[in-house]
């Protein structure tokens, strides 16, 4: 196996609000291997912006890595304190692409001078060239007519259009990395798939790495080479998507798994998780799921499961899988889903 | 099925609904809809935006004025102006679950009065003693605790309040409930108990749901029979199983390819269909809502709806 | 990927008895949602954090305390009584601040002191009435414009023509017609005040009307005037009391301009516009210029305060500001 062209190591990423410290993010490590897609999936509020704003100094201003680091081209991303050196990176290296296209466009400014605007400040584009790459940028992404869209405003695109703006602009200077923070989840089905299929085949094209963040597991499915599952702040299992949709360890990928309504039986209730995840003000003693885990052990509320490996791509941190565990039988669904994997 | 027999609850006819902004021409959100609900089935109505799916059931409700078409509750009209006896008795017997259970809630009110919000309006109660016990039952039974009453809304996770609101319709007792989209705003992990819980409180209480949604895969599950609405207008409407194995109109068709599946191997291999309106003429040939099998409507003109009765039902 | 803490942490777990099933608890798992943030406990807690508000609300109270408690002090003397002095006979003019007028006296021999309390006490009664009035026909017009659909087009185009008449011509005309008293005065400006604050409740109104929870309410049938106290009203009132907190230097304000313009209250009634009015002609002379000091200083703490403690207040009550 290659190596990675970026590798986080138990990064601790703190918070201070409203006069207390929260931990968003407690000692998460992943690698991202070059040209293939990584979809980070997990609740709401388990960090998985939070992560990976860390990749770019964009944290809030009351956020800050507390230890940890981010190795990306021999350079530690977790140690940046200047803005100048987050400017070599951003953008230029690393882009990020947003949930909501209405407000990551600028309603004043037409959607041509955005991308130019982006292409003079990394590339030194200027003029006529600049203009002639942004109507060529403009039509990878898939916009019809790109010479006259080229003047328009982003009012007068369509939500997915608007996406395919901020995708370009994003892709604008042929980053290595592109961060995709949900992009689709504001939009329809329909367009969802399409931009979908797209990132696909710019990825194909321009050689990307792309980390896709969502808490669709369909869309996992559709994007991901490999998957990171986070949960209150953690990775709490990571393998490639046929690993963790077919064969996953962790209950908590059981539990999200389990209740979609996709696999769900008509007329059978759907296998649900009670209870919500955990205050992260407060210090977490074991694993962080147990609370809401029907199988989960004594050990789960003494001591952290580290990563246990179940293949060479493929780690869970659960104390199922240390060999003094007692066997235990996932969910049928998951079941389901094994037989469809040969080992 | 036998559904001719059965009781439709509601019934929708024609049903067209204007936004008038000042000054322009009006909008026009639902232009000609057309669909009967059946006493006791989850019916599932999906869309994508723009399709007046919202707009239907809150016209439903009398939230939105209708501009055209009628809307029948047992067989009485209950759209327009109506006598008052008939306005208070569609407040008791259909209620409305809301999509963002972070709007849905008065902030500023106490759990206890937003549950008896609508025992206060109909006085459906003998005293104080009788309208606590009645909050309490319907906290029980949304799987809340009975002491939540005293506490605010923003105390609580976004499921609870969603469950909340479900408290709020059925201590109403209603027959039939517009559900609009009630699990999108909901995290992934949550959303199984609140659909869990309106599948159980459907079979104990009898109820009728109208399922707005524009997921396909929760309407799939939850669903007996599915309408299908493209700008305003109704363009299929089948049982879940037949919509899903034969579907016939090009949109519902491209609706159906892009879902995604949590299943690596068929996601590789999916083709996603793309529709284009413009694959319909209708400029000599008018189209018109008819039945091309049994249970199974369409929206089309003569040639298309030849075409579709002849369509052989899809492997899977 | 696993690190050294990890590995050593693994082989340090001996206790074969861990790895076996704990308690699970569904009922806990359900409590564990709670939080007690509090709205209006996070409101004072923001607010009381601006030392500069809290000082300035501070020393209002005290203005306003000492205003209503000064006539009961001993020694005190009567605002309209004219001093002679008990030698020569003649009014004690123009005396610098001093002995027995800490604020020294007009130029017809009042003292300053006791004119300066009582005028205050009166403006600031004024000011306080005409809130009032605002706070209760504003707010229930304004509520009724927002609202109802059916009123908003007759009620905007009424507005449009009434709010163009500039409130001076207005109030000189009420003013005239009624003859200067102090209760033409807050009838002059509760005629004209209660427009803003009703067209800034509409729009307040207009904005949170379509909110689900809103449309959930007419669904249950709650009828509009419920649905206007107990939905609409309680997120408005942390703006209402910032605009009552700017209306009152506000009606200050207006109570001197009008004073300056001849239209104010009478010379026998004490106010701060009168009073500034007074100084304004000692001004020119060096020694007499105490005369529109002090009036002027107090009508500026009062402004300068209601100011920053309404907009403190605004910043408090804001969610976004509550970590």
């Amino acid at each position: 196996m290659s190596e990675p062209i970026l590798s986080a190591r138990d990064v601790v990423v703190k918070f201070s609000l409203r006069g207390q410290v929260l931990t968003a993010i407690r000692e998460a490590s992943l690698d991202l291997y070059e040209g293939q897609t990584l979809a980070i999936v997990g609740e709401s509020g388990a960090g998985k912006s939070v992560l990976t704003k860390t990749f770019l100094g964009m944290l809030d201003a009351n956020g800050w890595v507390d230890s940890g680091s981010v190795m990306f081209e021999g350079k530690d991303l977790a140690k940046f304190a200047t803005e100048r050196e987050w400017l070599t990176i951003r953008g230029k290296k690393i882009a990020m692409v947003f949930q909501d296209p209405m407000t990551a466009l600028n309603p004043l400014r037409t959607v041509g001078m955005q991308i130019h605007e982006v292409l003079e400040l990394h590339q030194g584009l200027k003029g006529e060239a600049a203009r002639r790459r942004t109507i060529e940028i403009l039509g990878q992404v898939g916009i019809g007519d790109p010479g006259m869209r080229y003047s328009q405003y982003p009012h007068e695109f369509s939500g997915g259009m608007r996406q395919r703006v901020v995708i370009a602009i994003a892709v604008a200077c042929n980053p290595r990395i592109l961060i995709c923070d949900e992009p689709t989840t504001a939009l329809d089905v329909t367009i969802q798939a399409q931009i979908l299929e797209l990132i696909r085949a710019l990825q194909t094209r321009l050689g990307l790495t792309i980390i896709y963040i969502t808490h669709d597991l369909g869309v996992v499915a559709n994007v991901a080479d490999r998957v990171a599952v986070m949960y209150a702040g953690d990775i709490i299992e990571y393998g490639t998507a046929e690993e963790v949709f077919y064969d996953p360890q962790h209950p908590y990928t059981w539990a999200l798994l389990s209740s979609l309504p996709q696999l769900g039986v008509r007329g059978r209730p759907l296998y649900s998780i009670s209870g919500t995840p955990p205050n992260l003000f407060s210090e977490i003693r074991g694993d962080a799921f147990a609370p809401r885990n029907p199988r989960a052990l004594k050990i789960d509320y003494v001591a952290r499961p580290p990563y246990f490996k179940v293949t060479e791509s493929h780690f869970a941190r659960t104390w199922l899988l240390d060999s003094r565990a007692p066997k235990v039988e996932p969910p049928e669904t998951i079941r389901a889903m094994r037989a469809k994997y040969v080992r | 099925m036998a559904q001719d027999k059965r009781e439709a609850l509601i019934e929708v006819k024609n049903l067209r609904v204007e936004f008038r902004i000042r000054g322009s021409r009006p909008f026009v959100a639902v232009r000609d809809v057309s669909l009967q609900v059946f006493k006791g089935e989850n019916f599932g109505l999906v869309g994508e935006t723009g399709s007046g799916k919202t707009t239907i059931g809150r016209a439903i409700v009398r939230i939105n004025p209708t501009a055209g078409g009628v809307i029948l509750f047992k067989g009485r009209r209950i759209n327009g102006i109506i006598p008052k006896e008939l306005d208070r008795e569609v407040t008791h017997k259909i209620q409305m679950i809301f999509q963002d259970p972070m709007a849905s809630l008065n902030e500023r009110a106490k759990v206890d009065y937003i549950v008896s919000e609508g025992l206060y309006n109909t006085k459906n109660y003998r005293d104080e003693q009788e309208r606590e016990a009645k909050v309490q039952k319907a906290l029980l039974e949304v799987g809340l605790l009975p002491e939540f009453a005293s506490r605010f809304p923003h105390e609580f996770s976004g499921g609870q309040r969603q469950r909340i609101g479900v408290a709020r319709a059925l201590i109403m007792e209603p027959e039939f409930i517009i559900a609009d989209e009630p699990i999108s705003s909901l995290d992934v992990s949550i959303r199984a108990q609140v659909l869990n819980l309106l599948s159980d409180l459907q079979k104990t209480k009898g109820l009728t749901y109208m399922f707005i949604s524009h997921d396909l895969s929760v309407v799939r599950f939850i669903a007996d029979r599915i309408g299908v609405i493209y700008k305003g207008q109704i363009v299929e409407l089948a049982e879940t199983e037949e919509l899903f194995s034969a579907p016939v109109h090009p949109y519902t068709r491209s609706l159906l390819s892009a879902i995604p599946r949590p299943d690596p191997r068929v996601e590789r291999e999916k083709r996603v269909l793309v529709y284009d309106p413009a694959c319909h003429d209708y400029s000599k040939d008018k189209p018109r809502w008819a039945e091309v099998r049994k249970g199974h409507f369409v929206y089309g003109n003569e040639t298309e709806l030849a075409l579709y009765g002849a369509v052989v039902t899809r492997p899977g | 990927m696993m690190s050294a803490n990890e590995r050593s942490a693994l082989q340090a777990i001996e206790d074969q008895s861990l790895f076996t099933f704990a308690e699970y608890d569904e009922q806990a798992a359900e409590r564990t949602g709670y939080s007690n943030y509090s709205y209006w406990g996070s409101t004072v807690r923001v607010f009381l954090k601006n030392k500069v508000a809290v000082a300035l609300l501070l020393v209002m109270m005290s203005l306003l305390i000492f205003t209503i408690v000064q006539p009961l002090l001993p020694g005190q003397k009567s605002p309209t009584k004219i001093h002679n002095d008990p030698q020569t006979g003649i009014q004690i003019r123009n005396h610098k601040p001093g002995g027995e007028f800490w604020f020294g006296t007009n130029s017809i021999g009042q003292d300053l002191w006791a004119r300066i309390w009582s005028g205050t006490r009166t403006s600031l009664l004024i000011a306080l009435l005409v809130g009032i009035w605002e706070v209760l026909f504003g707010i229930v017009f304004g509520a009724l414009w927002g609202y109802v659909r059916q009123l908003d087009a007759l009620i905007t185009e009424v507005y449009n023509v009434v709010s163009n008449v500039p409130n001076t011509i207005l109030m000189m005309l009420l003013a005239y017609i009624m003859r200067p008293s102090f209760q033409t005065m807050v009838i002059a400006m509760c005629a004209t005040g209660w427009l803003g604050m009703a067209r800034f409740v509409r729009n307040q109104i207009i904005i949170i009307r379509d909110r689900e929870y809103n449309l959930a309410s007419r669904c249950l049938g709650t009828p509009t005037s419920r649905i206007i106290t107990k939905n609409l009203l309680p997120y408005l009132v942390s703006v209402i009391v910032m605009r009552i907190a700017l209306s009152i230097p506000g009606t200050i304000g207006w109570e001197v301009f009008l004073t300056y313009i001849g239209l104010g209250l009478p010379i026998h009634i004490p106010s701060l516009g009168n009073l500034v009015n007074e100084g304004r002609a000692a001004m020119m002379s060096p020694s007499l210029r105490y005369q529109l000091i002090f009036p002027a200083v107090v009508l500026s703490i009062i402004t300068i305060s209601f100011y920053i403690m309404g907009n403190a207040f605004a910043d408090a009550s804001d969610p976004r500001n509550h970590f």
